[in-house]
């Protein structure tokens, strides 16, 4: 394997950084045209002149916008992200408070997504317009045009209320609350390094059936992608050579179709994984679920600019690192590329 | 159930057993996973509400303002004095035993009590009161005009209200007032007595404690004390071992921060909390049936209404402004889009307050608004703009006036837009018309007089009300309306409130249209809440499961 790819990295971190710049000035100049008075928005309606003129001196709105600008770059590359008005902590604690939910969440999402969808497109691939086939595809194509947020409520108003199969909204049962001690955030995790069984069967519960509406809508799609690649690849010329050389079936298309299929699936997975990531503010609504979807879109009708700014770069941050690792693993996988 | 270890706030620790086996483990997990999870029932000794927190910007009781924050301070602290829920006119000490007016109509004199403590141990003084009210006025909260309205200033209030010893705190306002009014603003939440010695014991640079309240740190006297905020998430609160009075049956209490009402619906029916505060007509409607549910009604203050910007060309003919008035289906909106959260009210003192008035004399009625735009010389066809904050109720009422206006010959365009917009616009009167609410501040007919038909240029204060904001002056009223503020008998008074309602609703540019009705749904195990009338008024201490 040639370190071809290692000597891509200045490019790559240089693109990295480009990109990553090019977020931070746009978001950070839509924040200052948006029509929101983020100093009503902290004194209220009812306050009056002085006190709106002192809160209006304390956020730094009297300079001008390239200064805060500056300012906000410089301190952003230190980490520090300022300080939330609604939940008093720097921004960076409060991703670090939010962040975890989420990615356990969207984790378990594409895990479940990884895990059905690519053997379901393998399948349909294979059995090509037999009803295995156009089972798969209805059922895919339903999870991606249902409307997510009436698919949601109906789950959790049959398998929660009704069947009582799985745990509802909220991370864990208020009896099983703030028992482990936080050390990644993810309850999963710490409930195991706690040694805490009770608490871990809890949190799975209450991880089933969101992380199951996530894996459907990742499974849709993966699916589809899958079928897709696969179906290209099974009808190039190397397989019809295989098959002449008298390999069996199932080897030619595990070994073969598959691993060349993988290599346009890395990008469809981590673009997947990256969406997941976003934090669906539905589901997290719905399932009162602490992520980082609820905190950007209650910090957004909050006004709470910094808290914003600071989760929409994570977001960014996000899909240029798995934009980043899929392309070098594709550098790594795929001989041809080299 | 074997016992865990849970740590709270206050040190307390829980006994736990040693490691478990392996085996032990293998067989937990696997027991777990097929045997029904343990109930989710909310644990007996905790109460679980839900509501919509992740506004909650700070939890000190003098900076205080938004729903979950107001409402754990009604739990955490406590005032001078309270007024009887069913009977608002009804005034009872709390933090102090008695007071009294002297002669002069401005010298207020109050009698601590001598029994009440603090969470800490610390004896409630008027030390305290007078720390606590001097802090209000300091440190410029948003809450301080409840207080400031009677001449307090930062530079007088030393001399205004002092503690002439531990139990006696005197109070001298700016100008002789109906008595009731001063004892009702004192009985709102910014009046919350702080702990004086454990707020000054965490001061940082002269700010009175404010870092160290706006967290998650409490100072009060009342039933509960602040255990932990986890901000958008929940807030918990823990019965005070040391509080004065009758400790609450329920140790623990927790806001849950659940934003989709039909979220709450579905917990609320399967017993994963306990009171369910954001249910929409379509919900409470649904579990009318349940017979595990009970759905508790309470009065709220709370007033929806039209802003009408009079510096409109067309809005500043006030017959245009009475046209409007008719062009909205009242009655209608109540019976199809409300169906029991609101009821019909055109005045703009809430039912249930001193000097309310049933007089709703309009209804929709094309025929007469336009006889009326021509009377004020407006033909053919009009244009107005509407702001409308896009989340239920306001969408729906809008789309039902804007259809109703039409009838009459007015084509109403709906702006919708986020709440900070919202608010920003209704700030700068950059609008036709706008929809909102209005929440008195405390119980006391001042407060929504003061904002609908008060000029600041007519009020000692002369700070800016919603008169003011919507470009209307009107003397006479603004006059009449400081009157019955100094007016000692209580029932002139309320006859005073009375004919100036009537009168400011033939004229005023602000279309009144519902009252809100609060429902709150339960478990049918949980007794004992007591819904306030006020803004986030709800008392959780004598609640039982």
């Amino acid at each position: 394997m040639s370190l071809a790819w290692v000597r891509q990295l200045p490019n790559t971190a240089a693109t990295f950084i480009i990109t990553l710049f090019g977020l931070i000035c746009i978001t950070f100049f839509i924040g200052r045209i948006v029509p929101i008075d983020p100093v009503a928005a902290i004194v209220g309606d009812k306050a009056p002149q002085e006190v709106y003129d002192r809160v209006y001196h304390e956020l730094g709105m009297d300079k001008p916008a390239i200064v805060q600008f500056g300012k906000y770059v410089l301190k952003s590359i230190r980490g520090d992200f300022g300080t939330s008005f609604v939940t008093n902590r720097p921004v960076l604690q409060d991703i670090i408070v939010f962040f975890p939910a989420t990615l356990e969440l969207a984790t378990v999402g594409i895990l479940i997504g990884i895990f059905l969808g690519i053997p379901a497109g393998v399948v349909a691939a294979v059995w090509r317009d037999r009803w295995i086939d156009h089972l798969i595809r209805i059922v895919g194509l339903v999870g991606y045009s249902i409307p997510f947020f009436w698919l949601a409520l109906v789950c959790l108003f049959v398998f929660y209320a009704k069947l009582d199969l799985v745990g509802g909204p909220g991370r864990l049962d208020t009896f099983f609350e703030d028992i482990v001690p936080t050390v990644t955030g993810m309850l999963i995790i710490d409930a195991l390094l706690a040694g805490e069984w009770e608490v871990l069967v809890n949190a799975l519960y209450h991880l089933l059936l969101p992380g199951l509406l996530l894996g459907y809508i990742s499974m849709a799609y993966i699916s589809r992608m899958t079928r897709s690649v696969m179906l290209e690849q099974l009808t190039k010329e190397y397989m019809i050579t295989a098959r002449v050389k008298g390999l069996g079936e199932i080897h030619i298309v595990f070994h073969h179709a598959l691993r060349n299929a993988m290599i346009p699936m890395i990008t469809v997975i981590a673009l997947t994984y990256g969406y997941l990531l976003e934090g669906s503010v539905l589901l997290e609504t719905i399932f009162a679920w602490p992520g980082l979807g609820n905190y950007i879109a209650s910090s957004l009708l909050s006004a709470d600019m910094n808290a914003v700014l600071g989760g929409t770069l994570l977001v960014g941050t996000i899909f240029i690192v798995l934009n980043m690792i899929s392309d070098i693993l594709y550098r790594i996988l795929d001989p041809r590329s080299r | 159930m074997r016992p865990v270890v849970a740590i709270d706030d206050l040190n307390t620790y829980y006994f736990r057993e040693q490691m478990p086996t392996l085996s032990e483990t293998r067989r937990d997990i696997v027991l777990g996973l097929f045997v029904a999870p343990a109930p989710a029932k909310t644990p007996k000794n905790t109460l679980v509400i839900a509501e919509a927190i992740d506004d909650v910007i700070t939890l000190d009781p003098h900076d205080v303002g938004e729903i979950g924050g107001v409402l754990t301070t009604n739990q955490v602290y406590q005032t001078l004095c309270t007024y009887d829920t069913a009977n608002p006119e009804n005034i009872q000490g709390v933090l102090a035993e008695k007071w009294s007016l002297a002669d002069d109509g401005v010298t207020f004199t109050f009698t601590m009590r001598e029994n009440a403590v603090f969470a800490s141990g610390n004896p409630v003084t008027a030390r305290d009161a007078e720390y606590s009210l001097h802090r209000l006025v300091k440190l410029k909260s948003r809450s301080a005009p409840i207080i400031t309205q009677f001449g307090f200033t930062p530079e007088n209030i030393n001399e205004r209200i002092k503690a002439t010893d531990d139990r006696t705190l005197v109070i001298k306002v700016g100008e002789a007032y109906a008595p009731s009014f001063l004892l009702y603003c004192l009985s709102s939440y910014p009046g919350a007595i702080v702990d004086s010695k454990l707020v000054k014991d965490h001061e940082k640079d002269g700010d009175m404690g404010q870092a160290w309240l706006k967290a998650e740190n409490s100072a009060g006297s009342g039933p509960y004390v602040l255990s932990m905020w986890k901000p958008k998430e929940k807030i918990v609160l823990k019965r005070n071992e040391n509080y004065w009075g009758a400790k609450p049956a329920v140790e623990t209490v927790i806001l849950r921060h659940i934003a989709e009402s039909s979220t709450q619906r579905l917990m609320l029916e399967k017993g994963d909390i306990d009171i369910a505060n954001k249910l929409g007509p379509d919900e409470l409607e649904a579990m009318a049936g349940n017979a595990d549910i009970r759905i508790q009604q309470g009065l709220s203050g709370t007033i929806y209404y039209m802003g009408l910007n009079a510096r409109n060309e067309y809005l500043a003919k006030k017959e245009v402004r009475q046209a409007l008035k008719h062009l909205v289906d009242y009655q209608g909106i109540v019976e199809t889009i409300s169906r029991g959260t609101m009821e019909v009210h055109q005045t703009f003192l809430p039912r249930g307050f001193l000097g309310a008035v049933d007089a709703n004399p309009f209804a929709l009625d094309p025929a007469k608004a336009k006889s009326l735009l021509q009377q004020a010389g407006v033909a053919g066809e009009i244009e107005l703009g509407m702001v409308v904050w896009n989340v239920p109720p306001y969408v729906d009422f809008a789309q039902a006036i804007q259809a109703t206006f039409a009838q009459g010959g007015i084509k109403l365009n709906l702006e919708m837009v986020d709440g900070k917009q919202w608010l920003t616009r209704y700030r700068n009167h950059d609008l036709d018309i706008w929809l909102g609410l209005w929440g008195p501040d405390y119980p006391d007919p001042h407060s929504n007089a003061k904002a609908f038909s008060v000029n600041g240029a007519f009020s000692p204060d002369k700070n800016d009300t919603l008169a003011d904001r919507f470009g209307w002056t009107n003397e006479e009223l603004s006059v009449r309306a400081m009157a019955a503020v100094r007016e000692r008998d209580t029932a002139k008074r309320h006859q005073m409130y009375q004919e100036i309602q009537k009168d400011h609703q033939q004229s005023a540019p602000f279309v009144y249209c519902f009252q809100e009705k609060r429902a709150v749904a339960m478990r049918n195990n949980v007794t004992g809440l007591v819904m306030g009338a006020m803004f986030a008024d709800d008392r959780y201490w004598n609640t039982t499961k």
